[in-house]
């Protein structure tokens, strides 16, 4: 009896340090009007460490409300959803805050970036809240931007980038905090297909190292290319297969 | 790396014109506040120190409105009205009369160049009322002259120099001294024997004014009382200066706080100015501050964010104002002279360190309640709407 009970206990460590989300049951209801909607409808799964998952399905189907969910910019209405072992349901926003600083980076598709701040600066934006040290933030900052190949762009302004420089921009800014797990919501949608392309590597070369990325996407390569896909319908999950 | 202030500032010159604007506003407000409150200050210091220069407590004119007598005899002019010199006698006889000094004052015009001279005549007894002279040379005797600093630097007269009596045709005068710099209409006035003054200006036995010291300036409403009930009194005005004075600054200070209403209204105006600037930008950067906040960025961040920006906006507006009030101190000056019924010597608008320092204060202060609506709508902002809003940047 004894053992078993420290065998599930172990177990349920082991499980928690791979485990990066994990949601039972969860649910989030808006209200438009007298109309409630069930963007996400009681759904369950599992995020490992290291995991590339994609979610899909049409438009409307929760995808960005789940993404939101992950990443702590909102709560759930019911069930339970733990990020890093820890319980998302009744977190004050302070705690979000904190999350959101240290755990996850954000990557979306209109980019996010501050257009009177420049490369650099847009990807230090994090440090600045996180308050860390600004030669650590300079460090972080040079070697995100060299691995993102915009080392020569760091004094330019937003408005002079392109559309995949702008988004490997974002993706430097989401990473500058060394976070857990990377969401991305739609990362190519504003892109073409060559320049998506290069994203889509980046996003993988990153999974390589380590990093476990949640993408939504429309885009059949970037969710082909994933190691497992979440397709969801009416806020439901319809197909969860690698 | 990127500083709270490098973001403050770069969110500011995102919209120059607007940001411009509203600075313009607030600085108009403060430049009115300042010039308001530096008027006071130096209106007040001037009156005092007009008192100090004058060095009399009582001032004896003829009958007629005492603020017109006391203007005249502090800044100079032509007397219409005359005391005879018989009363000096019963001035300085009345009792806590220290000095009693004579004055017969006239004001020449010379249209050639358009400047006006104005020659006092009196006695050596006014030495002992002017206690800030500081004569080089010493009191003319007949055919002798006293000159103000400004007069003798503006003439290139020294002492000893025998000179054109200025506006008077074919009339000389030795300089018999020099009078330091008073910083008050003394400066301007050329000093001459009393018979001189009565001769040149032909009225004998003719006096403008009596300037009196008492021994004891706790007397004035005594001697005041004397001297209305003695038999020359129904001749004469006794002027107080000190009550005189309080009554200018009594009579100038209810428009001071006419202005003070206005100031406060512009400053208030200007405050909802810059509130509605900041709550449009909020609008407009609703998506940004929904990505601040996916960044990480705290509730109490982007609070603090909006709030130093709008702090930021009004001490910009407050350094900006108190610099445009100090630049155009004159102006405002050269405009509340030509208006003031009276108006003392020296700076009217004082630039002190204390009302700078007030009124930077006060662009602050307005900063820190201006910035409280927007900062707080800012702050509330749900990271998922305001990332889901159509507005903002890409």
């Amino acid at each position: 009896m004894v053992d078993l009970a420290r065998d599930e206990h172990v177990a349920r460590i082991e499980r928690t340090a791979l485990t990066v989300a994990e949601a039972e049951n969860l649910s989030k209801v808006y209200r438009r009007g007298d109309e409630e909607v069930r963007a996400v409808d009681g759904i369950s799964f599992r995020i490992d460490e290291g995991e590339f998952v994609a979610v899909v399905g049409p438009s409307g189907a929760g995808k960005s409300t789940l993404l939101q969910l992950l990443g702590g910019m909102d709560t759930p209405t019911s069930g339970n959803l733990r990020l890093a072992g820890r319980e998302l349901s009744g977190m004050g926003d302070g705690e979000l805050t904190r999350l959101r600083r240290g755990f996850v980076g954000f990557v979306f598709q209109h980019f996010g970036l501050v257009p009177t701040l420049t490369v650099a600066e847009n990807v230090a934006l994090p440090c600045l809240f996180s308050h860390c040290d600004s030669r650590e933030a300079k460090s972080r900052v040079d070697s995100l931007l060299e691995r993102v190949g915009l080392t020569q762009r760091r004094k330019h302004s937003p408005a002079h980038l392109s559309g995949g420089e702008m988004q490997r921009v974002a993706i430097a800014r989401a990473l500058v905090n060394s976070p857990k797990l990377l969401l991305a919501d739609e990362p190519t949608g504003n892109l073409d297909s060559q320049t998506s392309a290069r994203i889509l590597e980046l996003l993988h070369e990153l999974n390589g190292d380590g990093l476990t990325v949640v993408v939504v996407t429309h885009n059949e390569s970037l969710a082909a290319a994933a190691e497992r896909r979440i397709t969801l319908r009416d806020g439901k999950i319809v197909e969860n297969a690698s | 790396m990127i500083g709270t202030l490098h973001l403050i500032s770069a969110n500011l010159l995102r919209r120059r014109m607007r940001s411009g604007v509203t600075v313009a506003g607030v600085a108009v407000a403060v430049a009115a506040l300042f010039s308001l409150v530096s008027f006071q200050r130096g209106y007040h210091s001037g009156l005092k120190g007009e008192l100090d220069r004058l060095g009399a407590h009582l001032l004896v004119v003829p009958k007629g409105c005492p603020y017109d007598a006391a203007s005249i005899a502090l800044h100079g002019a032509s007397w219409p009205c005359y005391l005879k010199s018989a009363y000096l006698d019963t001035v300085r006889k009345t009792p806590h009369v220290a000095v009693g000094a004579p004055v017969f004052m006239s004001a020449v015009y010379n249209p050639a160049t358009g400047a006006q001279t104005v020659y006092c005549g009196t006695e050596p007894d006014i030495v002992a009322l002017k206690r800030v002279w500081h004569i080089q040379g010493r009191f003319p005797g007949a055919g002798e002259l006293l000159i103000g600093s400004e007069t003798a630097k503006a003439n290139g007269w020294t002492v000893g120099k025998t000179v054109a009596m200025p506006g008077l045709e074919h009339r000389n005068g030795r300089i018999s001294g020099v009078i330091g710099p008073t910083q008050g209409a003394d400066d301007l006035f050329i000093y001459i024997p009393l018979a001189d003054a009565q001769k040149l200006f032909k009225k004998p036995g003719q006096l403008t004014h009596i300037l009196v010291r008492l021994d004891d300036p706790e007397q004035v409403d005594s001697v005041v009382k004397d001297l209305r009930g003695c038999d020359a009194g129904l001749e004469m005005n006794v002027v107080p200066l000190g009550h005189l004075f309080k009554t200018i600054e009594d009579l100038v200070r209810s428009t001071r706080l006419l202005l003070g209403c206005v100031a406060l209204v512009a400053l208030l105006a200007a405050g909802a100015g810059v509130s509605n600037t900041i709550l449009m930008a909020v609008v407009e950067r609703t998506r940004e501050i929904g990505v601040l906040r996916a960044v990480g960025a705290s509730r109490g961040d982007v609070f603090r964010l909006i709030w130093a920006e709008t702090v930021a906006l009004c001490l910009a507006g407050g350094i900006v104002g108190v610099l445009a009030a100090i630049a155009g101190a004159r102006g405002v000056e050269g405009w509340l002279r030509a208006r003031l019924p009276f108006a003392p010597g020296g700076a009217l608008v004082q630039t002190e360190a204390s009302v700078v320092l007030f009124c930077i204060a006060g662009a602050l202060l307005l900063g820190l309640f201006a910035g409280t609506l927007p900062a707080w709508r800012a702050a509330r902002l749900s990271p998922v709407e305001a990332i889901r809003s159509a507005g903002g940047n890409r």
